[in-house]
């Protein structure tokens, strides 16, 4: 029964195929959400308290699936890290491609990936006076620390927009890249 | 009646949505760290994740009557049979087995294989059995049955991130909380 | 036609309550007072039992206007819905009822566990589940 545990970095890397309850996720990302707001004093430092918490798994993420997907290759261009995450980052968290990743059409220094089905909001209803938090702050944490140890340091928060006939509204991710990155890329 | 669980295990696993076991792997890691960064004494933040876990429990336990469809237990030993085979097999994809049944029938050993809280993680050795870095699961495990009138405690005698082993859980089931049966389940 | 849906919680204090059919409105406190009526009933009836041990409470009240269905959870919380009298699978609607309560009211981090149910998902589901079954 005592099965021997092997050094952790002397076992393979997980293939990323096991699968558990979405409710198992749900549950805990709630009970989170309900620590975080024990531990703020106003509303808005709510989605700072998420991010926070997400943003320490970027660096991990990126490890991760550097070595699992792409033979430990880094992305070097704007646009490759930017597809990177649309893609690979999304599949490997919410088992699908996130619904578009577009250049913002004011600011030369803005991305946005929307996701009109966030998996982390799922089962969230905000209260009226919260209306326009999104918790998905989280996620915007975790692409946040990918960017930041990806070398493309860059502020990203969580919004809802409301979609033409949908009662519920979307989640746009919005990257906005620190100038030198910018500049870097023209 | 082991075969008879093992397959309701499946067949409601099968059945429920899941998700990708990292990002629920990485939530949890995130949750943990932060709670070592808020508690500076680790013997609070295992304090912490139990009772976090409690309010989960007590949640959890509606999903768990709701869509695995099973009644009230007969006795104990069949409330372990449950937790092992259904509960975590519904929630985690992974069952536990049972061992150490003390002469009374109120007492076991849950020994859990394959935790998916724990991959990726390999503890400090400042933390080794310091640290109950999956106590979340032993605070679930009371939330739950005390919804279901079973007050019980729950320790982590092994760890597999401390000792060389697999993860054990103690229950011990103090009181049936007979008074606070619903009518008419009796 | 579903008319009403209420949910009770364990104390019996009445934590969800919404009409679906053409139904009179009542003030917010006839409704708890409803609520609670059918609880302490629901708990009278369980004692009427003449043989040995309580029976299950109230499970279905039927007349010739109304038909009401109840189920009680084994945590001991109450869904109970009124509808008309011909209307068939009233316990599968109710089980159904109580999925989504697991999933849109229990993994709400903003529901506070036995208080008031307000979540914007929960009743879009329901209004979703109760036109799929009354259709």
């Amino acid at each position: 029964m005592n099965r021997p545990q092997t050094n952790i970095v002397d076992r393979p890397v997980s293939k990323g195929k096991a699968e558990v309850n979405i409710s198992s996720f749900a549950f805990l990302f709630s009970e989170m959400i309900q620590y975080c707001q024990d531990r703020i004093k106003a509303g808005h430092e709510l989605e700072k308290k998420l991010s926070d918490m997400g943003y320490s798994i970027g660096p991990r993420l990126l490890e991760l699936l550097c070595v699992r997907e792409k033979n430990s290759k880094r992305e070097t261009k704007l646009l490759g890290i930017l597809s990177f995450i649309h893609t690979t980052v999304w599949k490997s968290l919410f088992g699908k491609t996130a619904d578009s990743l577009e250049k913002s059409t004011e600011a030369e220094d803005e991305y946005m990936i929307s996701d009109n089905n966030m998996v982390v909001n799922k089962f969230i209803s905000l209260p009226k006076h919260l209306g326009s938090l999104n918790c998905a702050a989280f996620v915007a944490g975790i692409i946040e620390g990918i960017l930041c140890s990806a070398e493309f340091p860059a502020r990203v928060t969580a919004h809802n927009v409301t979609v033409e006939g949908k009662k519920f509204p979307k989640t746009v991710i919005l990257i906005k890249f620190n100038p030198e990155v910018i500049e870097r890329n023209i | 009646m082991n075969k008879k669980y093992d397959k309701l295990g499946t067949d409601v696993f099968n059945k429920v949505e899941k998700i990708s076991s990292e990002l629920f792997t990485l939530t949890y890691g995130a949750l943990v760290t932060q709670l070592i960064k808020d508690y500076e004494d680790i013997e609070q933040v295992n304090i912490k994740l139990e009772q976090m876990g409690y309010n989960i429990g007590i949640r959890l336990i509606e999903e768990f009557l709701a869509k695995s469809g099973i009644g009230r237990c007969q006795d104990f030993i069949e409330t372990a049979e449950v937790i092992a085979k259904v509960g975590f097999k519904m929630f985690l994809g992974v069952t536990a087995h049972i061992s150490d049944w003390d002469s009374d029938k109120k007492e076991f050993h849950l020994i859990i294989e394959d935790n998916p809280l724990i991959d990726f993680v390999e503890l400090p050795d400042h933390y080794k059995h310091k640290l109950y870095y999956s106590n979340i699961l032993c605070g679930v495990i009371r939330g739950a049955l005390e919804m279901v009138q079973m007050k019980v405690k729950c320790t982590f005698v092994k760890c597999a991130l401390s000792d060389e082993s697999t993860s054990e859980i103690k229950v011990v089931l103090e009181e049936v909380l007979s008074d606070l049966i619903p009518v008419g389940y009796d | 036609m579903i008319y009403s849906l209420y949910i009770l919680n364990k104390a019996g204090t009445l934590i969800y309550q919404n009409d679906y059919g053409p139904t009179e409105k009542l003030s917010h406190n006839s409704y708890i007072r409803l609520g609670s009526t059918f609880h302490s009933l629901h708990a009278i009836a369980s004692n009427l039992s003449p043989v040995s041990g309580s029976s299950s409470g109230i499970e279905l009240i039927e007349t010739d206007t109304f038909k009401l269905q109840c189920f009680q959870t084994h945590t001991g919380i109450k869904f109970y819905i009124i509808a008309d009298p011909n209307h068939p699978g009233l316990e599968e609607i109710l089980h159904g009822i109580y999925e989504l309560y697991t999933d849109y009211v229990l993994k709400n981090p903003f529901y506070e566990i036995e208080m008031q149910i307000r979540c914007d998902l929960f009743d879009y589901k329901l209004s979703r589940l109760l036109k799929l079954t009354t259709d």
